[in-house]
């Protein structure tokens, strides 16, 4: 089996499955929930249609109502602009209004604008730090490369198949978003690092073999880079499938509050493997390709 | 360590762990001697059902100076508002400069609690001078909410109603005293404000108070509606004015249901990849279940014990997320070894060499690989802010990572070292290769 020829075809697919979503991503960007926005959030039991309690939150002055099913039971999102104290007696008139009408409430979230604007901060602060931090590991994991690459490449194309995931993971999210409503919370942000974070894992596996078989001997680069993907195939599959297994059964019989969480870990770890596999080491030789034609060849740019 | 050794301490931790994990441990505690021992895992707001609260002080009015001071007191009050005994497992919580978290477990009424912890409880004591034309004017005393050490609910000896008496510190006893004595003199009335309520008078005064005991007899409908004043009072008024900024109730049937369907999740997972690594791996996959097990012991005992220690683990839905996807990733490490023995194995190598060869080879991609999840879930710990969601999963992944590690190179690695010993751990076939793909 050769990886690396067919890389093109690679590189197409993940183009094919990222573009839709980012476009999504650019135009309707993510629908963000009370974490980010602020807002009230209650979960009720049982089905509740928006038009039995649309009267009574126009009556009460909430904006943003909006109602969505959530495994048995429903979640009622609004958002209250008065003033602490009103906002506890507006959310008291709605949910007995729900329990007269046999939806007990079970959950009540309810995040101020302050709170939210540090979630955000926090958010965007530990995803920076983390994507510099990983990238300070990989150059310092990947020192000493032996020729013809040098450990910046191997960082690079670590971090390009990182970007690959995250991004596929934003993407989906931004679909769903835009189609079923779905909103991202403070969990997605954790399932978008530890998804960083095992693409990294998932790739060092891969690259860890083609810097041991680089040392070992010297053969085409090529045929280097294909064989140390071969030889750990069976390891990134086995482990991504008892990962993935694991968050099926998370996903199919788990509580239903972090269903959301557990599919953005399916898509990014699925994703993670992918770009792994066809896409970290294959972008080694695009660019090993890249740079011989260059010096090869130094007026003509090749493609 | 001789490997015999070895054996025989992975034997005594698994026994251990089993039984510090095992759900009703306290029973077999005691039965070997150990009385007053339970432990559990302690489990957060979302899955025992309770209160998050988040208060935010207005310090608009507090010079930046006194801020912190300002703070310590609000949280000082706030304890006391809100665990007046002192028992429960309660906790109050600065967070930043001007934050206050409040976790209650298990509150039944989230509101009345609120309500309780943000009163300003302010006391006031006011004169009213005896009039002489048009209606007095009360006069502010200077004593207030600060000057009583404490209050309690009581019963007056002559008309049975119920009664909050107070205990005026010690050093405004005297003021006490002289404002007590003038008003008898003077034959004025005394009134007693709590934020803007009158729980005493406005009543004359038959004898001046010099002892520092007082008593509001302010038409309590119940000794209920004197504990709760005389609590308000003995925690004190707010330092400075709070706001509800966040929070997030969870009841207890939404927690419950949490936990089983965890539960279910967790052993559904670890039995798919029990059948899996079985199936790939033959002996060399059930060696690596039995070390999956041990790691699921041995990390269900650090929960328990951490809870002994300042620095609790608190599981949390995505924490339970965590050690679930943990389990996953615990076997990664086991599937890096024997991938690469059956590649040793392939290339002609012995059995020894290649268990050898297996667990040196693979150690960096372990240690690398590793490393980058332990670094997020650093990250995620320190700089999530407050959030004891993301907390709770960063926790569990990390530390879940950490054991595997120590299961994964330690014990798997004695129990391949065993096994190489034995006729049927020198069979190709046990590693789930083909006969033909190794020499033996």
């Amino acid at each position: 089996m050769n990886i690396i020829r067919l890389r093109r075809w690679w590189y197409a697919i993940s183009l094919i499955i990222i573009v839709p979503g980012t476009i999504s991503l650019f135009t309707h960007g993510l629908r963000l929930g009370i974490d980010f926005q602020g807002g009230q959030l209650l979960e009720v039991q049982g089905r509740v249609a928006q038009s039995e309690i649309q009267s009574k939150a126009d009556q009460l002055k909430l904006k943003d109502l909006s109602v969505t099913p959530a495994g048995d039971n429903s979640l009622i999102r609004y958002r209250d602009e008065a003033a602490p104290k009103q906002q506890q007696s507006d959310h008291l008139a709605l949910s007995s209004q729900l329990a007269a009408s046999h939806h007990k409430e079970v959950r009540y979230e309810t995040v101020g604008p302050s709170v939210s604007r540090d979630i955000t901060r926090n958010a965007i602060v530990s995803v920076a730090l983390a994507a510099l931090a990983i990238v300070l590991y990989i150059s310092f994991a990947f020192r000493n490369i032996p020729p013809p690459m040098t450990s910046w490449n191997f960082g690079v194309a670590a971090i390009i198949a990182m970007l690959h995931d995250a991004l596929l993971l934003l993407g989906v999210f931004s679909l769903l978003g835009a189609f079923f409503k779905v909103e991202v919370d403070s969990l997605f942000v954790t399932a978008v690092l530890t998804v960083i974070g095992f693409s990294v894992h998932d790739t060092i596996v891969v690259f860890d073999r083609i810097r041991e078989n680089l040392r070992r001997e010297r053969g085409e680069f090529e045929a280097v880079v294909n064989r140390s993907i071969l030889e750990t195939l069976a390891r990134s599959l086995n482990t991504s499938l008892t990962v993935l297994l694991t968050l099926l059964a998370l996903y199919l019989f788990g509580g239903e509050s972090i269903k959301l969480f557990i599919l953005a870990l399916l898509v990014g770890i699925a994703s993670g493997t992918y770009s792994s596999i066809f896409n970290a080491s294959p972008l080694l030789v695009s660019y090993y390709r890249y740079q011989q034609q260059r010096a090869l060849n130094p007026k003509r740019a090749p493609a | 360590m001789s490997l015999r050794v070895k054996f025989w301490l992975i034997l005594v931790l698994t026994v251990v762990t089993a039984v510090l994990a095992y759900p009703r441990e306290d029973k077999i505690l005691h039965a070997i001697g150990l009385k007053k021992a339970s432990l559990h895992v302690q489990q957060g707001l979302d899955l025992q059902g309770g209160a998050h609260l988040v208060f935010q002080a207005d310090l608009a009015k507090t010079a930046p100076a006194d801020r912190s001071k300002a703070m310590d007191s609000l949280i000082d009050v706030i304890q006391k508002r809100a665990n007046p005994s002192g028992t429960s497992e309660i906790s109050v919580q600065r967070q930043g400069s001007d934050r206050v978290i409040v976790e209650l477990p298990g509150v039944k009424d989230v509101n009345d609690a609120i309500d309780r912890i943000g009163r300003t409880a302010k006391l006031l004591f006011l004169e009213i001078p005896p009039s002489t034309s048009g209606t007095p004017q009360p006069i502010d005393t200077g004593i207030g909410g600060k000057d009583v050490d404490r209050a309690d609910p009581d019963f007056d000896t002559q008309t049975s109603q119920p009664v909050v008496r107070l205990t005026i510190k010690s050093d405004a006893r005297s003021k006490f005293g002289d404002l007590t004595t003038k008003i008898h003199n003077e034959n004025g009335q005394l009134v007693t404000l709590l934020d803007n309520q009158v729980v005493f008078g406005p009543a004359t005064v038959s004898q001046p108070i010099t002892d520092g005991n007082a008593q509001l007899s302010g038409n309590f409908k119940s000794i209920g509606d004197a504990r709760k004043i005389a609590q308000e009072i003995t925690a004190g008024a707010l330092p400075v004015p709070i706001n509800l900024v966040e929070e997030r109730t969870v009841g207890p049937t939404l927690g419950l249901e949490s936990i089983q369907k965890s539960l279910v999740a967790g052993i559904i997972g670890l039995l798919v990849v029990a059948i899996f690594m079985v199936s790939y791996y033959r002996l060399a996959g059930l060696l690596a279940v039995a070390a999956l097990l041990i790691y699921t012991l041995i990390t269900l005992t650090l929960y328990k014990l951490s809870a002994l220690t300042p620095y609790s683990i608190v599981l949390t839905l995505a924490g339970t997320a965590g050690f679930i996807l943990s389990i996953g990733m615990a076997v990664d490490a086991n599937i890096l070894i024997f991938e690469r023995m059956k590649e040793e194995l392939r290339s002609g190598k012995s059995f020894v060499a290649a268990v050898e060869a297996g667990f040196d080879r693979a150690w960096t991609s372990i240690r690398d690989s590793n490393a980058s999840t332990l670094i997020t879930c650093f990250i995620l710990y320190f700089f999530s802010g407050a959030s004891p969601i993301i907390k709770g999963f960063a926790i569990t992944l990390g530390l879940g990572v950490l054991v595997s590690l120590f299961t994964s190179v330690v014990i798997s690695r004695t129990f391949l070292r065993l096994i190489i010993r034995t006729n049927l751990g020198r069979q190709p076939s046990a590693y789930g290769l083909r006969t033909n793909e190794a020499t033996r």
